[in-house]
């Protein structure tokens, strides 16, 4: 009994005496990372799988199209050049998924991440991974975007979210069609690269880690504050992407496992750039 | 998380009335009589700390009994043939039948591999003969969507609990939930398997200091096995969980822990198994080669056969396969030590017993 008053009268004391009442100081505010995905200069419009309506072009002459485009992100850091600084609590369990996020191009509600409770201050870029890494997937079963019965993309062979997850139809694609059964089937043009992989074990190379961290400066210094709510508006090109890997189709149209996907994973950041930022939500009129 | 400095008065008032349940639950002592809870997970006092998520996930008697009621019930398989417990019997320390050297799953189909026994799971760093899976609540993704095993979907099993009242009670009282989701239902079946801890075997009994655990030919066969086999089967697990080929074949139509990683130097190497229980659990190896311990130690002794990854245990300076140097007498008392292994209360416990 005697210890525990002691310690509770301890810690009100340090609750108190760490306040000092007459300096005021600014509230945390939102901030919110906006992901518009793109083909180069144009907008993504889903085409049905297997459609043979090629929307966009490679850097080398090869159309296609997307049928299907997301991706998993998490452990957001916001940084400021005078130590502002924001991460992102993770927490995963059966009850949900915080701090990861997916980005799915068939969702337009995906799009936008709102991000609560950030410190006051001045911040001038951001940086996450894409994909689910080790602190993830180590907590077990996840709810909510990480729940394979409600949409996610999970491998149980090698177990492991599907970080990007691409699709589409190619003219040059050298996918034939294949019926696997139980209704599972694959159409002929079509290409689909799942990039995953997340184990780094120590003392053994022998595996591929395809989580990669992106870093990205705002291209200015923006203000977080409790009324001021400022977005980021991040434009994702695919085409950077494809061209950045010189992805072929006619060679590279199923990419399923995480060394298959190494060269593609190398490509993700080359996707990422800060676009404009907006200061505050109520200048924020998107496009 | 960044409340240390605010000038309101709420949050410090709310603190100090958050401390008071505390104060009150620290009155004088009205201790119960120890009680053993049997559905509490307890780690015994040899093994090492668990690697399972307990924190996300703790055993609770709800949540272990909705465990087993999913663990029997075979209308989690896309027919409503095929249960966890068709491939895992307790009696024989959750391994499955010796008439299904592998697996037998929906319409009868066969699978590639030997169902493992299943103990100290808890304790487990990695999953399945190629230890592809990392964390034990992603384990029954595998035998539910397997289409030579249960061959069913998530989607599947979570609308078929969903339109069960029995089983909504059940996810009511073990996680307060009234929407049942496929991670509560792996939950439910983690906090099942979690609890099978085999710990109590006469061998448990010699690790902790009773020297006459052991009658004379064991303790001699504990010896050589120390001497011979703890390099892999090593510590009170009976594993250093890493992946070896020993030599069963120079072909690999099951490639093993290479279909994991990808890597050439994996081709042929699956996880080296906990040996408790191993005299229940024939046949052995991963397909199921040997029906006996004694074919096992032919095998050690003059059948191992060389391949690229073999393992260098396996291998003399001359770069040729070593067989283990051992005599008949020898053989008999490592499988007598063996024998030792082999947990009678944990094959008889009754909370794994199906009540239905």
């Amino acid at each position: 009994m005697k210890l525990i008053q002691v310690v509770t009268l301890l810690s009100a004391v340090a609750f108190f005496s760490s306040c000092t009442p007459e300096v005021p100081e600014l509230q945390p505010g939102t901030f919110t990372l906006f992901f518009d995905n793109r083909i180069g200069d144009q907008e993504i419009t889903l085409r049905e799988a297997g459609s043979t309506a090629y929307d966009y072009t490679t850097e080398d002459g090869q159309s296609f199209n997307l049928s299907t485009l997301r991706y998993y992100l998490g452990k957001i850091v916001l940084t400021g050049p005078e130590g502002a600084y924001f991460e992102d609590e993770i927490a995963v369990d059966a009850s949900g998924t915080r701090g990861y996020y997916l980005v799915n191009e068939a969702e337009t509600t995906s799009s936008s991440i709102v991000l609560e409770g950030i410190p006051a201050g001045i911040y001038d870029a951001v940086q996450f991974i894409i994909g689910i890494d080790e602190d993830g997937i180590e907590q077990g079963a996840a709810g909510g975007i990480l729940d394979p019965a409600e949409g996610a993309w999970f491998w149980n062979w090698n177990a492991g979210y599907i970080g990007l997850g691409i699709e589409g139809s190619a003219e040059d694609s050298g996918q034939e069609y294949v019926d696997w059964g139980g209704g599972f089937e694959t159409l002929e043009g079509t290409f689909a690269y799942h990039i995953g992989g997340w184990k780094d074990v120590a003392d053994n190379e022998n595996f591929v880690n395809n989580i990669k961290t992106v870093s990205l400066p705002l291209g200015t210094t923006i203000e977080v504050q409790s009324d001021l709510a400022p977005t980021a508006h991040v434009v994702v090109d695919v085409l950077n992407l494809l061209d950045g890997v010189g992805v072929d189709f006619s060679t590279t149209y199923a990419v399923h496992s995480p060394r298959e996907g190494m060269t593609i994973a190398d490509g993700i950041s080359d996707m990422f750039m800060v676009h404009h930022v907006h200061q505050s939500a109520a200048s924020d009129s998107h496009e | 998380m960044n409340n240390r400095c605010r000038r309101q008065t709420v949050p410090a008032i709310l603190s100090i009335v958050g401390l008071f349940p505390w104060l009150v639950a620290c009155g004088p002592a009205e201790a119960p009589a120890p009680e053993v809870d049997p559905y509490a997970f307890a780690v015994p006092a040899h093994f090492p700390e668990p690697t399972y998520t307990l924190e996300n996930n703790p055993v609770t008697e709800a949540g272990f009994n909705l465990g087993k009621a999913l663990f029997f019930d075979a209308n989690l398989s896309r027919d409503g043939s095929v249960s966890c417990n068709n491939c895992h019997q307790q009696a024989i320390a959750f391994a499955d039948n010796p008439a299904h050297p592998t697996s037998v799953g929906v319409d009868n189909r066969l699978g590639s591999r030997n169902a493992p026994a299943l103990n100290n799971l808890a304790f487990f760093p990695e999953f399945f003969w190629d230890g592809g899976v990392n964390h034990l609540d992603f384990v029954p993704i595998n035998a539910i969507e397997s289409p030579v095993e249960m061959d069913a979907t998530l989607v599947e099993v979570v609308e078929y609990l969903s339109n069960s009242e029995r089983y909504r009670t059940l996810f009511q009282e073990a996680f307060g939930i009234t929407e049942i989701t496929s991670p509560y239902m792996l939950y439910a079946l983690s906090q099942f398997t979690v609890m099978m801890i085999s710990a109590k075997s006469p061998y448990d009994e010699y690790v902790l200091g009773n020297t006459e655990a052991l009658t004379p030919q064991e303790a001699r066969g504990a010896v050589l096995f120390e001497e011979n086999c703890s390099s892999c089967h090593a510590g009170v697990l009976q594993t250093d969980f890493s992946y070896r080929n020993n030599g069963l074949d120079d072909e690999f139509p099951d490639a093993g822990r290479a279909n994991i990683t990808e890597h050439p130097d994996d081709v042929g190497k699956f996880r080296v198994p906990s040996l408790r229980n191993v005299a229940l659990t024939a046949p052995y190896m991963h397909n199921a080669r040997f029906s006996s311990l004694e074919e096992v130690l032919d095998h050690y002794t003059r059948g191992m056969v060389y391949s690229a990854t073999l393992d260098e245990a396996f291998i003399n300076t001359r770069g040729q396969v070593k067989p283990m140097a051992l005599s008949i007498e020898e053989r008999e008392d490592i499988i007598a030590f063996l024998h030792t292994l082999t947990d009678r209360a944990f094959i008889s416990n009754p909370i794994f017993r199906n009540n239905d």
